[in-house]
């Protein structure tokens, strides 16, 4: 059996929706529940499926310009703090599998 | 014309002369008075006198006899004589030709008046002779034609009219009838009986009633007449012909020797009246009037002199002719009046022709001497008129003043063209000469305007010197204008070369005089005033130059002033006037004070500068390690373990009032430093600390103090929040002191990892990414303590706020795992029930009925998921 290593690296992906709530993604988790805020659900159809950019499994690190420290407290009063512009900034983690030997043992 | 007159005349004369001549060689005949050597004389001279006429028909005699014979030649000679012509005489060879021919010439005599006394015709037949001699004698009588022997007698005139010619007393022939030829005939024949003792050989009845009568009878009749009167009337004829040969001699002598004075003095005249005609030298004018002299001269010669040529020839042998009748007629001879001798006749001939000799000389001579006058003036009224036309105008040009304003390419233009009229001039010299030898010329043959001549030639000759004169000057004044320009250009040239250099000099002095300098030191300001004053130390050789070179444009117009020269004074190699240079070099005078006051100002201005920087200085030294200080006393203070959160929160609270406290001192830093900047001063080597270092450090004090104020207020919150006890603090606060290696309140990723590890978390990567995100959410790469604190603490609190809810669901659903559409309308509010029913999920566990719903799920998806 191959033994890969993994390394973890992400990606700052930067979005910006127009048109106001609602805006077609839901939220789980943040620093009251010890997780990570996380896009869980991109509604079809909505503003954020129709942006094309965001994905199931981004982490939600900035919204309109102020860095989030995790509450999703604080992320809900951001977010519907906006009114017709919502510039979020979004982590997406990725691994990088590469195999550490090529040659059966 | 006289001359014709005469010769009519002479010829008349002379005929009547040859009549004479013949009468008088029949008497000598008959008297056998021979002079054989008179006679060869006049035959001689008769002979010659007849070919002198002769040689104009171009014929002569040898023999006057023998030559006369045929009467052609006798015809000729009077044609010439008489210049008129004769019928045309008979060319023929038989005696009745030449009969005819001498009738012809004796018949033109007698035309012209000239009686002959004796019968030529020398050959005649006895019959003709006799019928000749009957015409001749009828001749006077109109009504008798005698041409025959027979009819011609029928009327009888013919027989009394021979009767009355030689006997006129003896019949009244008025008195006869023409008709009564009867009684004519018996009248003649009765008186010829009966006086002339002629016997009755006819009959006159016989006559008148016979047409033609007996020619013989009559011939014979008549010839009787013949006979009684040719010797009857020959004696009688021959006594007074005697009688009126020698009166007639004498008469003619006389008229001769008239004729002979008459003609002499006419030809005397005419030569005293030609003489001096000939003698005349008074010349004319014109050559067209000498030539009109000469022609006078040649008609003269041609037309005029022969007659007398002839007259004088005519003359002497008149005059010999005279003296031989004289001489033979036994008369004195001829003795011509005074003066009128043939000698004297003779020299003055000869006098005349010398006259004529000398004339015709002098005549050609005039006329050569005329011809060439008037060539040579002609030719000086060509060459004056043209040497005029060339002279003319050129004063004008000569006397132009046009180089006074002209410019030195102009003048030399100038120059070469006035060269090429002075050789233009001097080649015109030889021709001034030629006109005036000419006109000496014409003085010398005296022509006859000569005045006009004299005054043309010297008015050319006094415009000719007058031209050299102006030709001379104005190649003076030309060279001397050109090197008045010539200096002048160099002059200018001389400018130019000094006045561009420093005219770049003035520019770049006034560039550098008026040169915006951005100092910032003291030094830089001084550096700046040495150079100013470098600068100042070269003005006077600057000056020096600038004098130089205005001089030559004040040596310019000097010589301009002082020759009159009008041309453009303006430089044309420098486009720099002397006005540009003087404003330059005023205008460079003005900056230097200013740019000294400037420096000066500058240099003021440093000073203050560094005042400022010192001040500021000084208290940013101050200020900046005070802060520093603060900042330290705050850190440790966070640091503290020992004593409570709020003896932190008092020291806290006194260090904050010491900071506020302290404002006022910052203030009057940013009021120093706006001093600074207002100078622009922009650095300060005074002190390390900018006053963006102290306001970032003091912002940074106040933040950190309020911060940490905060923090601790936090804690405080925190651990009343979530019951910390003081020992589980002071925990917490060991911990993280420990890890955190720096000492600076926060823990760095690997030092959270450390203490992770510390407490009992055996963390594989994934984990403590994990854990990371939720303490440093913003990947700041370190952890604070109140986040550390939240971790820690959560890990250890109920917070599942979801499963609250379901708890609540729960009751609602009566304990069971799902809730039904009708108990959430009942429980809950319309629009919260609606808000669930259409959100809940159905219920797919066990036991489930139709409109169950998923609470569970629901509250999970509700407080773990938030839908935006």
């Amino acid at each position: 059996m191959e033994t890969v290593e993994q390394l973890v690296s992400f990606n700052h992906i930067h979005v910006q929706l127009n048109g106001g709530a609602p805006w077609g993604f839901t939220l789980k988790g943040g620093l009251e529940h010890g997780e990570p805020l996380i896009i869980t659900k991109i509604e079809e159809g909505g503003k954020a499926a129709q942006c094309k950019k965001l994905k199931v499994g981004d982490e939600l690190v900035n919204i309109n310009g102020s860095a989030l420290y995790g509450s999703r407290q604080e992320a809900l009063i951001l977010i519907k703090g906006s009114y017709r512009i919502l510039k979020i900034v979004v982590r997406r983690y990725f691994y990088l599998s590469l195999p550490l030997s090529l040659s059966h043992s | 014309m006289t001359q014709i007159e005469n010769m009519v005349q002479y010829d008349n004369g002379y005929t009547e002369e040859e009549e004479d001549y013949m009468m008088q060689e029949e008497e000598w005949d008959r008297d056998l008075l021979l002079d054989p050597a008179w006679e060869k004389q006049q035959r001689k001279t008769f002979t010659a006198w007849c070919n002198s006429h002769l040689r104009k028909a171009g014929t002569q005699i040898e023999n006057i006899e023998e030559d006369f014979r045929n009467g052609l030649k006798l015809m000729l000679l009077l044609e010439v004589i008489s210049g008129e012509r004769l019928p045309k005489p008979d060319r023929g060879k038989m005696r009745f030709h030449k009969i005819a021919n001498v009738n012809k010439a004796l018949e033109f005599i007698t035309s012209k008046g000239v009686k002959l006394v004796s019968i030529g015709a020398e050959e005649t037949s006895a019959k003709e002779g006799l019928l000749l001699w009957c015409q001749r004698k009828t001749a006077p009588y109109r009504n008798v034609n005698v041409q025959n022997f027979h009819v011609s007698w029928k009327d009888g005139l013919a027989f009394c009219a021979l009767i009355h010619r030689h006997r006129p007393d003896l019949i009244d022939y008025a008195k006869l009838n023409k008709d009564d030829a009867l009684g004519n005939l018996n009248l003649a024949f009765e008186i010829a009986e009966k006086h002339l003792d002629i016997p009755k050989m006819l009959d006159a009845e016989d006559i008148v009633n016979t047409p033609k009568p007996d020619e013989r009878a009559i011939m014979t009749y008549v010839s009787c007449f013949y006979h009684a009167f040719a010797g009857a009337e020959q004696v009688a004829e021959t006594a007074a012909n005697r009688i009126c040969k020698v009166l007639g001699v004498n008469q003619e002598n006389e008229k001769l020797m008239e004729e002979y004075e008459r003609l002499a003095s006419e030809l005397l005249e005419w030569i005293r009246r030609t003489t001096p005609w000939l003698e005349n030298r008074m010349s004319e004018k014109t050559m067209t009037q000498m030539q009109q002299k000469l022609e006078d001269f040649r008609d003269y010669r041609r037309l005029h002199k022969p007659p007398k040529v002839q007259e004088k020839c005519q003359l002497e042998i008149n005059f010999n002719t005279l003296q031989t009748k004289l001489r033979i007629s036994n008369r004195p001879a001829f003795m011509p009046s005074e003066g009128k001798m043939v000698s004297d006749i003779a020299s003055a001939w000869q006098g005349l022709e010398q006259a004529e000799k000398g004339y015709e000389e002098w005549l050609l001579t005039e006329i050569r001497r005329l011809q060439r006058l008037d060539h040579l003036a002609e030719k000086f009224r060509q060459k004056a008129t043209s040497h005029e036309t060339w002279a003319t105008g050129k004063e004008e040009i000569l006397t132009q003043k046009d180089y006074e304003s002209a410019s030195l390419m102009e003048v030399r233009a100038m120059l070469r063209k006035h060269e090429a009229f002075e050789s233009d001039l001097s080649a015109h010299q030889d021709r001034v000469e030629q006109i005036a030898a000419i006109a000496q010329e014409l003085n010398e043959l005296d022509y006859h305007d000569v005045a006009s001549v004299n005054q043309r030639c010297q008015s050319i000759c006094d415009v000719w010197d007058h031209l050299g004169t102006l030709t001379q000057k104005r190649r003076e004044a030309l060279e001397r204008t050109e090197k008045l320009l010539e200096t002048v250009e160099q002059l200018f040239l001389e400018y130019a070369k000094r006045s561009a250099p420093f005219n770049s000099w003035l520019d770049g002095a006034m560039e550098d005089l008026q040169d915006m300098f951005i100092v910032h030191t003291i030094e830089e300001v001084q550096s700046l005033m040495a150079a100013h004053e470098q600068f100042k130390a070269t003005l006077p050789e600057a000056d020096a130059e600038r004098q130089a070179i205005l001089g030559i444009q004040q040596e310019v117009q000097k010589i301009f002033h002082s020759y009159g020269i009008r041309g453009d004074l303006t430089n044309p190699y420098s486009t720099i006037s002397p006005e540009t240079i003087l404003s330059k070099w005023d205008k460079v005078k003005k900056l230097v004070p200013q740019r000294d006051g400037a420096l000066q100002e500058e240099l003021a201005q440093q000073h203050g500068n560094e005042r400022l920087r010192r001040q500021f200085a000084a208290q940013a030294n101050l200020i900046g390690p005070w802060i520093q200080t603060r900042m330290e006393e705050i850190g440790r203070c966070s640091l503290e373990i020992g004593g409570t959160l709020e003896d932190q929160m008092t020291q806290l609270k006194q260090y904050e009032h010491v900071i506020v406290s302290y404002k006022p001192n910052i203030d009057k830093l940013e009021g120093d430093h706006q001093l600074i900047q207002e100078s622009l001063i922009f650095d300060n080597k005074h002190t390390n600390y900018t006053m963006e270092h102290i306001r970032v450090g003091w912002e940074l004090l106040l933040t950190t103090i309020a911060r940490t104020i905060n923090d601790i207020e936090t804690q405080i919150l925190t651990r009343d929040a979530k019951g910390i006890s003081p020992e589980q603090m002071k925990e917490f606060r060991s911990s993280f002191n420990h890890f955190d290696r720096k000492k600076n309140g926060a823990m760095e990723t690997d030092d959270f990892r450390a203490c992770l590890i510390s407490m009992g978390y055996d963390l594989g990567e994934v984990e403590f990414a994990r854990i990371m995100m939720l303490v440093d959410p913003n990947a700041c790469g370190v952890v604070t303590f109140q986040s550390f604190i939240d971790f820690m603490t959560r890990e250890t609190a109920d917070t599942d706020t979801a499963e609250q809810v379901v708890a609540s669901f729960r009751i609602l659903a009566a304990d069971k795992p799902y809730i039904l559409i009708d108990e959430l309308r009942r429980e809950l509010p319309r629009d919260q029930a609606e808000y669930c029913i259409s959100r809940m999920p159905p219920y797919a566990g066990p036991g489930a009925m139709p409109g169950a719903l998923d609470y569970t799920a629901f509250s999970t998806a509700l407080y773990g998921e938030s839908d935006l």
